[in-house]
């Protein structure tokens, strides 16, 4: 009757270790970026949106002369898209693994307040000029979005 | 002892092999889109600088900004990068799993 016990505990102690690395095994995988954040790249394709309107509204409806591309005309513009800049920075400083995308937005924003004050020290913008900062914006928020886009190559990340 | 490491070890290579070539062609399509990228921006630049619309100090000044949109182009092929390798980890882990799962029970 004893031996009959001790088998019994004995399975059942077998059964639990079993359990246990099943369980260890399954939530053993690595994370080396953040999942996607749909919610990002979303305000990440506003702002890029937002500065190509900006720099082909300007293109478009102004000229050099007389003052048109004065940098008062425009300084709200500027403000806004940077507060979006500054968004993203923040929504990705608070989430972990996520250097990369960090020093993206950091380079970005450094760049909008670099051309900005560019154009507030000229009082004034080529049209060379806004097409160069134009494209420049769209291939950096193409790098952002391809950052963010990437984390959407990983299959089933942790919970 | 249903355990072989030499098996195992083949399965996980083969996973990480399978993960890496299933992930590739993304890096390599977007690393020739920075590429052309710079291409054009640098075209955009050179005529500007020749048309005299640029000066020589902005010029020399926006060829330093190059520098930072490399930087930010590089970081976004390691986010790439880094999502292959977890891919190809967590395949091999997967494999691993599997194989001393199967080994415990068999030997239960």
């Amino acid at each position: 009757m004893e031996q009959h016990i001790s088998i019994q505990a004995r399975r059942y102690v077998c059964i639990f270790a079993l359990l246990l690395s099943v369980l260890a095994m399954s939530s053993c995988r690595v994370q080396f970026i953040p999942a996607y954040d749909a919610k990002i790249a979303e305000q990440i394709d506003a702002t890029a949106k937002a500065v190509d309107k900006f720099y082909l509204t300007m293109l478009a409806t102004s000229t050099a002369e007389n003052e048109g591309r004065a940098f008062n005309n425009y300084t709200e513009q500027y403000v806004a898209i940077e507060v979006e800049l500054n968004s993203l920075l923040n929504k990705n400083k608070i989430r972990p693994l996520n250097e990369n995308s960090i020093r993206i937005c950091e380079i970005t924003i450094q760049l909008w307040q670099k051309y900005k004050q560019e154009h507030k020290d000229d009082n004034t913008l080529s049209d060379g000029l806004i097409k160069l900062n134009n494209k420049t914006f769209s291939d950096i928020f193409y790098a952002m979005q391809v950052a963010e886009k990437g984390k959407e190559l990983v299959n089933n990340p942790p919970q | 002892m249903s355990f072989n490491i030499n098996e195992v070890s083949a399965g996980m290579l083969s996973a990480i092999k399978g993960a890496v070539a299933e992930d590739w062609p993304e890096v390599k399509a977007t690393a020739e889109r920075f590429l052309q990228n710079k291409k054009e921006r640098l075209a955009l630049l050179a005529e500007l600088r020749i048309k005299g619309e640029l000066s020589q100090a902005k010029f020399e000044s926006r060829l330093q900004d190059e520098k930072l949109i490399l930087e930010a182009e590089l970081n976004a092929l390691a986010v790439l990068s880094k999502a292959i390798a977890q891919n190809a980890a967590n395949a091999a882990l997967e494999i691993l799993g599997k194989a001393v799962t199967a080994a415990i029970s068999a030997a239960l």
